[in-house]
């Protein structure tokens, strides 16, 4: 029923949209008989909500409209000439067509309204006697849908029979349809006869009464009442009752719509898009005046007015995108019937459960989302459900089930696609994969269970032994990933083998309008889409590690790469800033990357616009937006972003540690700073009597624990280490190789000053990033001129 | 009816026909800029607007001559610096630099000039073609106009505006 419920929503719409025109049309016609272009205008029309209602069993509007096409054929065939007589018969049909049209609208049937008159007298004009006998369902109520218009039964064929020769294929076709359609109404109504034995002979009398009256009839009198008369309604009480409270509720209100121009859409959105653009001006500026006249009574109003018009802008920026919005229903409905075809080809029992259909998404991305759930339904047919046999042998239901539902989160929808099916294999996606040549054996094993199922998403993967024609060519899931990222869309996997695989595509409502979290770095600004934004952290720069040249961080209990912002955008860094940074952490489906950012600007509403077609296609950049400032900031693309990181090298704070120390000018002595690290308070005493007559600060630790958590403090900003090897807690290579993990001080110079002098010793110094090495005993003046070599001593503190 | 749209638009088209004949078909209107040492001209009716330099956004991985994006009344135009482009070292932008948005079709951008000399009125016939040592599609010179003791170099927009990274 919902199904026909639909067709009919479709059908009214049309119809009301044709019958419109055929107005115009028709007033036209009059003035210009001739015009064949208008006649067979005209006449489609007439034609297609003949067809249509035939197809939806509304007997009285086919019965009215078939007449009026026999009519209006012979007009167009010139055998006619349509005088103003005709016309207003013509006329008066239209205006009963309207009727009846109205009438299904509102009760889903095509009852209580009187056609006979006119029929025969279009049967008249056509050439016929004028004596027809239609469907009319003259007293007709509501309800009586179901009861339809057992008069029919007493129409004989004869009366009416139009003259098969002189038709066109088309007029042929509609009568042969016709024909069909009196024939099963027929049949019905002798069924339905039969259970209502007596009842039902409701309408022999008015049937005769439209039989005996050929005569004009006013065309006032044609909207007959729709209230049912007592007579027949008292009858049919008992089961009329029942049965009506269900259409009159299913009564096919046609929505209220008007269809417009998407380009008018796309221009409205694109204003409300200078709005929102200045509400963030406004807002700003509120917040500068706000600031500079704290305390004056003006600013109260001035705030009311401020967030009213924010408040309005957002509701219209809503509004206009839900204008936009189309149902998720219009690309679910394909499915059932694929599903149906996919059970036959590949001798699965399997079965699709829709819901959520009514949920809602703008058009552009329904019309982006279709694509991507074919494959991927077709991947779950394919390799998710099993063949019946296996699935009982597994104790499972033969009949595999497919899940497809959609529903609103937050400012996304999320479209779930669930199989009971045999569910991904981690492993053998990465045997696959490596097989393959997509990943290398080391990147397999590294890879969690999660990441592992989004390898089915790389070009060329497929595990299928051989390409069918439902998939197996690699190509479908690559399509869906791209298809996805490209209305910034995620893809969410997660899976269990023998239990299923359960597919959340995750897409934001609109495409124009976004959430940003808005970044600094240096004097620049970025935004990146809220969307894909998991966290932020403040960190300092010591927790920055270096693994195999990238950067890393220990987050909670995962490790997470580091990429700056400034290595991706190319942004010259000139001012270093503090010990802090802030690091963005994004995700995409199951990838995670930090990003290093100079400082967080806030959340802000940003509208999208392109770059033109000049600057397309910059790598990490998704479009630009126009800030409250009137200034253009860029906008970050996340997933090229991710794609980049991968081959930025680790530079991350290596240049600017180097920046920090010119910029750390030694105006004297003691501006140098060394770290002795010795466990002996001899030793330490010896160095620090060799170096101070250089005038240069000394700070001591006891051994590496206490030289590294020095350093951590930050307090001293140190130009060279004395390292001695043999210490208790941390040695003298450990403390070096923990010293070198950190950024700041790769550059860091660290002289070991040590008993050992076997040549494998200096081997193990070099290696854990020692750059000198001097053997104990050694000469005061000998160690202060290393020390001066390696922290640049300058000669003039001399 | 159509017959007398017919006619209409016929005559409509002769009309403009006409028109041309009469104004622009012998004299072209063009702005002329100083970039570096020369003049060079635009036609005027690819000139969108003339504004004031005003602040811009940075964007990466673009050819040094292409500074950046701003913002013109909400739409977001590249802007390219015709002292790079033409390979001259950079300026530091004055009073009299400006920008010169132009238009072909679609495509739009944003030029810095070091400045601007006048509107131009020069007769076809005394437009030169480009010399022969740059000619063929590539080159950005549409011609060289002679008026008075100056040369004129006449730059193609379409090429101008035209991706070449």
């Amino acid at each position: 029923m919902d199904e026909f419920q639909e067709i009919l929503q479709d059908f009214l719409i049309e119809s009301f949209e044709l019958v419109e025109k055929l107005d115009e049309d028709l007033v036209e016609l009059e003035s210009n008989p001739e015009d064949l272009e208008l006649l067979n205008g005209i006449f489609r029309v007439a034609h297609t909500v003949k067809g249509a209602s035939s197809f939806l069993n509304f007997d009285v509007l086919t019965h009215l409209t078939h007449h009026m096409e026999d009519v209006l054929n012979k007009a167009r065939h010139g055998e006619l000439i349509i005088t103003p007589d005709i016309m207003d018969v013509i006329l008066e049909s239209i205006d009963l067509m309207k009727a009846l049209l109205t009438t299904i609208r509102d009760t889903s049937a095509d009852g209580g309204i009187d056609v006979a008159a006119c029929v025969s007298k279009l049967d008249k004009i056509s050439g016929g006697s004028g004596d027809v006998k239609g469907p009319a369902v003259v007293e007709a109520e509501p309800e009586q849908e179901q009861e339809k218009a057992p008069e029919v039964v007493e129409k004989t064929p004869s009366e009416d029979e139009p003259d098969y020769d002189n038709m066109s294929p088309d007029d042929l076709e509609a009568e042969i349809e016709r024909l069909l359609q009196e024939r099963q109404a027929e049949d019905k109504q002798k069924r339905e006869a039969k259970i209502a034995a007596g009842e039902s002979v409701v309408s022999l009398e008015p049937d005769d009464a439209a039989k005996e009256e050929p005569a004009p009839q006013p065309v006032a009198k044609t909207p007959v009442p729709v209230t049912p008369t007592p007579a027949p309604a008292a009858k049919e009480a008992p089961k009329g009752d029942a049965k009506a409270a269900a259409p009159a509720k299913k009564a096919a209100t046609v929505e209220q719509t008007i269809r417009v121009d998407v380009k008018r859409l796309d221009h409205l959105m694109n204003l409300i898009g200078e709005l929102v653009l200045a509400k963030n001006r406004l807002i700003k500026i509120n917040d500068d005046v706000e600031e500079r006249y704290e305390g004056e009574e003006f600013l109260e109003e001035l705030n009311q007015v401020v967030s009213i018009v924010s408040l309005v802008t957002t509701d219209l920026q809503i509004a206009v995108m839900k204008t936009r919005m189309l149902p998720i229903g219009k690309v679910f409905n394909k499915f059932p019937r694929m599903i149906r075809d996919l059970t036959r080809e590949l001798n699965k029992k399997m079965e699709l459960k829709i819901s959520g259909e009514e949920t809602e998404l703008d058009k552009s991305i329904v019309e982006e989302v279709g694509d991507p759930l074919v494959h991927i339904i077709r991947n779950s047919c394919d390799h998710g459900i099993e063949i019946p046999e296996v699935r009982v042998a597994a104790g499972k239901d033969e009949t595999g089930t497919i899940k497809l539902k959609a529903y609103n989160e937050g400012n996304q929808i999320v479209i779930q696609i669930d199989d009971d099916g045999k569910g991904l294999d981690a492993d053998m996606l990465k045997a696959k994969s490596v097989e393959k040549g997509l990943i290398t054996l080391s990147e397999a094993d590294a890879m969690s269970d999660k990441e592992a199922f989004s390898l089915i998403f790389k070009p060329g993967f497929s595990t299928a032994a051989t390409v069918t024609n439902v998939s197996g060519r690699g190509v479908g899931m690559d399509v869906v990933k791209t298809n996805i990222e490209k209305v910034n869309g995620i893809i969410d996997i997660e899976s269990e083998v023998g239990v299923g695989t359960s597919m959340k595509l995750k897409i934001p409502l609109t495409l124009a309008i976004i959430q940003a979290l808005l970044v600094g770095v240096q004097e620049e600004h970025y935004a990146i889409p809220l969307a894909s934004v998991l966290e932020t952290v403040r960190i300092s720069k010591d927790e920055i590690y270096t693994v195999e040249g990238r950067s890393v961080m220990r987050l909670r209990e995962e490790v997470l790469s580091l990429v700056h912002i400034g290595d991706i955008f190319e942004v010259e860094r000139i001012l270093d800033s503090s010990e802090h940074a802030y690091v963005v952490v994004l995700g995409l489906g199951t990838q995670k990357l930090g990003l290093i950012v100079d400082t967080l600007v806030g959340q802000e509403e940003i509208v999208i616009k392109s770059l033109g077609d000049y600057l397309k296609g910059i790598e990490g950049v998704a479009g630009a937006t126009i800030r409250g400032d009137g200034g253009v900031t860029l906008i970050v693309d996340v997933v090229a972003l991710m794609d980049i990181a991968k081959n930025v090298k680790s530079t991350v704070m290596t240049e600017s540690s180097s920046a920090a120390q010119l910029t750390l000018e030694k105006s004297k002595a003691s501006d140098y700073c060394v770290m002795i690290v010795d466990d002996s308070k001899t030793d330490r005493t010896i160095m620090r009597k060799a170096l101070e007559p250089m005038g240069i600060t000394l700070v001591e630790a006891a051994d590496g624990q206490e030289a590294l958590n020095i350093l951590k403090a930050g307090d001293h900003n140190f130009d060279a280490m004395l390292v001695d090897i043999e210490m208790p807690r941390m040695d003298g290579y450990t403390l070096a190789t923990e010293i070198k993990k950190y950024n700041r001080y790769k550059n860091l110079p660290l002289i070991a000053v040590t008993s050992r002098t076997g040549k494998s010793d200096r081997m193990r110094g070099v290696e854990s990033g020692m750059v000198e090495y001097i053997t104990k005993p050694y000469s005061a003046d000998y160690l202060s001129s290393v020390v001066q070599r390696n922290v640049n001593f300058k000669s003039e503190f001399l | 009816m159509s017959d007398k749209l017919k006619q209409i638009i016929s005559k409509q088209g002769q009309q403009q026909d006409n028109d041309g004949l009469n104004h622009s078909d012998d004299v072209v209107q063009l702005v002329g800029f100083i970039i570096g040492e020369e003049e060079y001209a635009v036609p005027i009716l690819a000139i969108q607007e003339i504004i004031k330099p005003f602040p811009w956004t940075r964007v990466p991985q673009v050819p040094k001559y292409v500074v950046g994006v701003f913002n013109m009344r909400g739409a977001v135009i590249p802007l390219i610096d015709l002292r790079l482009k033409f390979g001259l070292s950079a300026l530091k932008q004055g009073d009299e630099t400006r920008f010169i948005v132009m238009r072909h079709g679609d495509d739009i951008a944003g030029f810095v000039i070091d400045r601007l000399t006048m509107a131009i009125r020069i007769k076809k016939t005394d437009i030169g073609p480009a010399p022969d040592t740059i000619n063929g599609d590539d080159t950005m010179i549409d011609g060289v106009g002679k008026q008075e003791d100056r040369i004129i170099t006449i730059l193609k927009v379409n090429k101008l505006l035209e991706r070449d990274f």
